[in-house]
């Protein structure tokens, strides 16, 4: 087991970094008065550790019971009828699904599932968790249909089904559900929280730590927990006993970016366009999403920037990762920035050294 | 003015108005066809008086008979139609300015106005009818009240006159009208200019609140055969045809009928060619054809009036001779909607004395229904009211495939077999098999009334069978020409278009047919409008009615609603005024503003065009019409490039197919020909290539096939770009055309279509080189997508065998983002010695156990594969071509294009350990998970005994084991007898496994374990 997986905390009582929600979360199922949740914060952040841990708390042990299951429903959509096949992670008391898995369709999927909970309703003869619990991963990517379908559906089925929604931006969720729901934000950890739990961690593991080790991964984990602990132990793997000095592996992609990056400062021509071109595709082959591309793309760009040109450069990433979202062809608009780079990075170069 | 619908013949003055702006286009057809109403002096263009008329001119008595007609026309009663009232009515303020230009122009006219107008003299208009002497009507004055007018009778003179009046106009039509027509514009845009930089004027904009009962489409359908306003030729084809079944129908009647037909025809073909007086062709609201009005026209004598008289005769003596049903049965109707295929079957129809029975695509159309009414249609003689002979119009055949083919069987079935008993009976000199079925005869179904299949494919599969034997009737081959229209107007490039004159009447029939509908409809429309109206649409006939009436409800890019057009400016006004912008002229219609706005709302949904001021809109309309091709704007997008296709979209859809091989238009897009400095710097030459791009990207249609191969390729083009200002145009553009695809396909706006060939033919004017372009074949977004998947599949499976308790809390994204890199060198430690398990240290050895569980719960493992897809990344090491890699092969996440990362890699021997081992583990822990779901079932018994193992993987079990206690009581009593025998042979089972190990097993879960507990500590 990885450590990010062996030392995640399967209690609300033991969660570290938002204590503050972890505590008002057992409130809520201490009082039995449990609403729609919606979670959303940046990944790494502990979303999914605070839900399972709240599932935990709320129908004990059995809820980490977990079995995969593929399972299809029959949909009738007005004349023809589909069948969807979905994976989904159940337990006797919750059923964990992404319905966005499901393409276009996943408006079915959402109604039907909830339907289908609310069908086989769970009965309790002392009155007492009498409903199920459904976790919907991803509501962001969730088409505007499926949204809307799931409103009328969460508001219906509210007795016997309550919804847990994890995403990472609200502002991809409508307000309808927005408003049904309780938002719960998960803020990324900061450094200190994420060099916390390292030192704990390396106590856990027996581990001696040099003084600023951990704060320097916490800075380069970009404060993404799980990044934190995933190269801490890779620092472990790769020297023992730790010194402060060490180096610590960056991400491959990032890393490739960063020549990337370079390539870029090096020549302004079309030619060289041609084949930043050709890594980028490299990057966008290997599922890196096309906007973690250009962020991290101007991060590194700026790093090596004039800081006059700094604010400009911004605001056309800004322009062209719009017009990405609005668009398809994402390779198109990150040319585009890289075009737009060139072309005012040459200038400036030409008009400060002639 | 105020005018009532009489019937007069004169043209009315704003027809004339219009007819002047827009005769440019007859001139130059009758100067091709050397009109011999032209006189030398005047025919230059450039002299906008004609001082002298020319000797034949009518008499100046009767210009001012038609002056009279202009100046004052109270209304008369409709049934007076066929008596010549001229009541002298003073109202001057009625004089429009428009009317004002054209008296300018207009031959000198004699002031003093003549006596045959009873002018003040004697009495004209009384309060009192008695005070007027002779024949008087009642007429309203301007101010409501009732008024008596003496009626002057010109009876014996009328013909005459009428006749001079008609070639009064005729000349009128004659002056050197692009003059007029040119001032007539620039006025125009003087003034929408004035009114837009003095942002005050609303024009007036008259109230238009006629309740219409009926689509204007039905209300001005055509009634009458020579209100049709699609292809003459094709027209009498039609009726020709009709015709020839007379015999068989009608039986002797044929001579009459045919006779009245013939010369109908003959007038309507000359009336067509004279297209002076258009709205005279159309009757008025309660007359049916006037021809005994029309006969007039005939004696104009035209240089292809012979021609089409002779063709006529023809016609008549094939009548003559044929005696029987035409050799082809079925007359078969083609060409794109809007054409006027279905009105002309039922006009030519109704023409010939058929009741006309339609089945269209909203009808029955399985097999047996639509046999029975063809043969009821066919072979009935209806004995109710209606006795007229029955003609079959089969509406939409070509329809949906299998729909359409009922319909064409029936059809087929029964012209074969009418043609096996007939086909020794009689046959043709053309050797043609069928010959008519005579009346009565025939017992089985045969045809003998007229079909008429209408279809917008002829090339259907489904209307396969029936085209051999129809008389295909196709409509394209008109279109053709009558499509390239406004192309070959501005390029001059007309090659496969045989003639203009055609496309000229139609045109010019169309807008006769706008400006009557809009006086019928009392709406004041400018001549620029209509125009403009007709232009863009010259063949969509039908959908243009529609959209004049009532579109709001139509798609934007759909023709303007004249009626609305005027609140429409209004409203634009109004808009323009509260932002401060530039107006647009008024005079363009519902269309345009439509697209402006589609333009608009199209940019605000990007970012950085948010606030596109009108005025840019504005302009843009405005330079369609002045056929400016290119004004660069401020904004990134070459907006006038989107507007240059409100001329060209219309017009593109039917033209003939031309599509090109796609390396052809890549080769096109990127090359510029080498032009003559003078003609490329022209609008010509700049339209002119616009134009051919255009129709050669979107006839190419798959634009995402264009795009990507622009895409591919514009980057090794050689254009000189030294601040990469164009690169960054073009991947703009690129982004626009990404854009807008989107748009389109997530709003279903097919119409905005139009708009996408823009973007390559921006890109050509940014890039486009004298030098051959190298083309290479777009593969690399092809590759990256299909590379994408597979990879992503990779993923989405791997996600999926990793156990859900460490799965749930991953996204494939975050596996990319965070996991692969730190696990690949988690998963190969350097430290890890290659020798055997017996050497290790006790250090050594746990790490390794921890080594393997972390790839167990990962569902990683190391696979023999081929080396020729060697990794260059990782330094592996060789063994006999074969190496092991990961499974799933996550290494090749990190593996780019000219990087080197620094993973260690693990040397063979290591990971053949490592395979070896998580085998192990994985069989293991399948007998664990089998013990742990027992030990769930009766857990109060068994977990001791579980316990007792040396587990490995204590997790598993301690997580499987917790379970509630509360509901399972009554479980573990029937459960607690087939337990024990269960554990023994699982207490079995694990011995084995531990002995064959050579005792490993129980050493790695003896170190285990030290550490379970102390994590299980921490934990709380």
């Amino acid at each position: 087991m990885l450590w990010v997986d062996k030392h995640r905390p399967k209690v609300l009582d033991h969660v570290m970094v938002h204590t503050e929600i972890a505590h008002n979360l057992k409130k809520l199922v201490k009082e039995e008065d449990c609403p729609h949740l919606l979670f959303y914060g940046p990944s790494g952040s502990g979303k999914k550790t605070l839900i399972m841990a709240l599932l935990r708390q709320m129908f004990g042990p059995s809820a980490e019971k977990v079995k995969v299951e593929n399972r299809t429903w029959k949909v009738d959509a007005g004349s023809r009828s589909l069948d969807l096949e979905l994976t989904t992670l159940s337990s006797a008391n919750h059923i964990e699904i992404s319905p966005s898995d499901a393409g276009f369709q996943d408006r079915y999927v959402v109604q039907e599932v909830i339907k289908e909970m609310a069908k086989n309703r769970p009965i309790d003869t002392k009155g007492k968790k009498v409903f199920k619990v459904l976790v919907l991963n991803d509501v962001d990517k969730l088409s505007r249909e499926a949204q809307h379908s799931l409103r009328r559906t969460m508001e219906k089925y509210s007795a016997y089904c309550r919804l847990i929604l994890c995403c990472n931006s609200s502002s991809r969720v409508t307000e309808a559900i927005r408003s049904r729901c309780l938002n719960v934000r998960i803020n990324a950890p900061t450094e200190e929280q994420i060099v916390e739990v390292l030192e704990l961690i390396g106590k856990k593991e027996g581990l001696q730590l040099p003084p600023g080790f951990a704060a320097r991964i916490a800075e380069k984990s970009n404060r993404n927990l799980r990044r934190a602990i995933l190269s801490f132990e890779t620092c472990r793997v790769q020297q023992y006993p730790f010194t402060s000095k060490q180096e610590i592996s960056p991400m491959d992609w990032e890393e490739y970016i960063s020549e990337i990056a370079s390539d870029i400062m090096k020549e302004q021509s079309p030619k060289r366009l041609f084949q930043v071109r050709g890594k980028l595709y490299d990057l966008l082959i290997n599922c890196i999403p096309p906007e973690i591309i250009l962020k991290r793309l101007l991060r590194e760009l700026l790093r090596k920037l004039d800081a006059e040109l700094k604010h400009e450069v911004c605001h056309w990433a800004a322009y062209y990762e719009h017009r990405m979202r609005l668009g398809q062809k994402s390779i198109f608009h990150i040319e585009a920035f890289v075009a737009k780079f060139m072309s005012i990075y040459k200038s400036f170069l030409i008009a400060t050294f002639g | 003015m105020d005018m009532d619908d009489m019937d007069m013949d004169i043209p009315l003055p704003e027809e004339l108005e219009l007819l002047e702006s827009n005769s440019h286009f007859p001139e130059q057809n009758q100067e091709e066809e050397d009109h011999h109403y032209y006189f030398a002096d005047l025919d230059p263009p450039t002299e906008p008086h004609s001082p002298q008329p020319p000797p034949d001119l009518p008499a100046p008595s009767l210009e001012i008979e038609s002056n009279g007609h202009k100046r004052s026309r109270p209304s008369s009663p409709p049934e007076e139609k066929r008596t010549k009232v001229r009541v002298a009515v003073e109202e001057d303020s009625s004089t429009a300015a428009a009317d004002e230009d054209w008296l300018r122009y207009s031959p000198p006219l004699p002031e003093p106005s003549a006596q045959e107008t009873t002018f003040p003299k004697e009495k004209t208009l009384s309060r009192f009818a008695s005070e007027i002497d002779g024949e008087c009507m009642p007429i309203s004055a301007p101010n409501g009240d009732r008024v008596y007018a003496k009626l002057n009778r010109f009876e014996g003179e009328e013909r005459v006159k009428n006749l001079d009046c008609n070639s009064y106009s005729a000349e009128l039509s004659s002056e050197p009208i692009n003059v007029i027509l040119e001032r007539l514009e620039q006025e125009a845009f003087a003034k929408a200019l004035e009114a837009s930089s003095e942002g005050q004027s609303v024009p007036d904009v008259p109230e238009a609140q006629t309740v219409h009962e009926r689509l204007w489409v039905d209300k001005y359908a055509p009634n009458s055969f020579t209100e049709l306003l699609s292809d003459e030729q094709t027209n009498r084809e039609v009726l020709l045809w009709l015709k020839q079944w007379d015999s068989v129908v009608f039986g002797s009647e044929i001579r009459s009928t045919s006779d009245d037909v013939l010369s109908a025809l003959k007038r309507h073909s000359s009336t067509v060619h004279n297209k002076k007086p258009l709205n005279s062709k159309f009757p008025g609201k309660n007359g049916g054809p006037k021809w005994s009005n029309g006969g007039r026209y005939i004696n104009s004598t035209r240089m292809d009036e012979s021609g089409s008289s002779k063709r006529i005769q023809d016609v008549r003596n094939m009548k003559s001779r044929n005696i029987g049903p035409p050799e082809q049965k079925i007359l078969l109707l083609c060409g794109p909607p809007g054409l006027g295929k279905t009105t002309l079957a039922h006009v030519a129809a109704r023409h010939c004395g058929y009741h006309v029975v339609e089945i269209n695509a909203s009808d029955d159309r399985s097999t047996s229904t639509i046999e029975a009414k063809i043969l009821d249609v066919v072979q009935m003689n209806s004995v109710l009211s209606d006795s007229r002979p029955k003609c079959l119009v089969v509406d939409e055949i070509d329809g949906a495939l299998g729909d359409g083919k009922g319909a064409v069987e029936v059809l087929l079935k029964m012209i074969s077999a009418e043609r096996k008993p007939d086909a020794g009976k009689q046959s043709l000199s053309k050797g043609q098999l069928e010959k008519k079925a005579s009346k009565k005869g025939s017992k089985t179904a045969s045809l003998s009334r007229p079909v008429i299949c209408i279809c917008n494919d002829l090339y259907a599969p489904a209307l396969r069978p029936l085209r051999q034997l129809a008389n295909a009737h196709d409509f394209t081959n008109n279109i053709a020409y009558v499509l390239a229209l406004a192309p070959c107007m501005l390029t001059g490039n007309n090659s496969h278009q045989p003639s203009p004159p055609p496309y000229t009447n139609l045109f010019f029939r169309l807008l006769g047919r706008l400006t009557y509908i809009c006086n019928k409809e009392g709406m004041k429309a400018s001549a620029i409008a209509l125009t403009a109206l007709a232009e863009y649409t010259v063949i969509r006939v039908l959908r243009k009615f529609s959209s004049i009436h009532d579109s709001s409800s139509e798609s934007p890019p759909s023709m303007g609603l004249l009626r609305v057009t005027f609140d429409d400016a209004e409203e634009m006004y109004h808009l323009q005024q509260s932002e401060g912008g530039v107006k647009a002229p008024v005079t363009y219609g519902k269309k345009l503003w439509l697209q402006a706005c589609g333009i608009k709302c199209l940019f605000s949904a990007e970012a950085g065009l948010q606030g596109i001021p009108w005025a840019v809109v504005a302009e843009c309309l405005f330079s369609v019409k002045r056929g400016i091709s290119l004004i660069s704007f401020q904004k990134h997008l070459r907006i006038n490039n989107l507007t240059q296709s409100f001329d060209i979209g219309s017009q593109v859809v039917g033209q003939k197919d031309k599509s090109k091989n796609v390396l052809d238009i890549w080769k096109e897009i990127f090359y510029k020909r080498r032009t003559k400095k003078m003609e490329r710097n022209s609008q010509r030459g700049k339209s002119f290539e616009f134009d051919s791009l255009y129709s050669l990207v979107s006839n190419r249609g798959d634009s995402d096939l264009i795009l990507d191969g622009i895409h591919e390729n514009v980057l090794r083009l050689n254009y000189h770009d030294p601040m990469m200002q164009k690169t960054v145009k073009c991947f703009n553009n690129l982004g626009v055309y990404d854009l807008l695809h989107q748009y389109i396909m997530h709003t279903q706006q097919m119409p905005l279509y139009v708009y996408l060939p823009l973007v390559p033919i921006t890109v050509h004017q940014i890039v486009s080189q004298v030098q051959k372009p190298n083309i290479e074949w777009p593969k690399s977004h092809q590759r990256y997508r299909t590379m994408m998947m597979e990879k992503m599949d990779i993923l989405n499976t791997w996600h999926h065998k990793i156990p859900p308790q460490i799965a749930r809390h991953l996204s494939t994204s975050s596996f990319v983002e965070d996991l692969i890199s730190p696990l690949l060198h988690i998963l190969s430690p350097p430290t890890i010695r290659p020798v055997a398990l017996q050497l290790l240290s006790d250090k050594e050895k746990n790490d390794l156990t921890q080594l393997v569980s972390k790839m167990v719960s990962y569902a990683i493992t190391y696979k023999t594969v081929k080396s020729d897809i060697l990794p260059q990344t990782l330094k592996c090491e060789v063994a006999d071509g074969l190496t092991l890699s990961l499974v799933p092969p996550i290494s090749d996440f990190i593996n780019f294009k000219d990087y080197t990362s620094n993973h260690y890699v693990l040397s063979v021997a290591m990971k053949q350990i490592l395979v070896h081992e998580v085998e192990k583990r994985r069989i293991l822990q399948v007998g664990i998970d089998k013990t742990g779901a027992l030990a769930n079932g009766g857990h109060g018994v068994i977990e001791t005994g579980t316990n007792k193992i040396p587990l490995p993987k204590t997790n598993y079990t301690t997580a499987v084991d917790m379970k509630t206690n509360e509901n399972q009581v009554n479980v573990v009593a029937r459960q607690l007898n087939t337990n024990p025998t269960i554990v023994s042979s699982n207490l079995n089972t694990d011995k084995s496994s531990s002995a064959t190990n050579s005792g490993k097993l129980l050493n790695t879960g003896n170190m285990k374990k030290p550490t379970r507990s102390s994590s299980s500590f921490f934990d709380r």
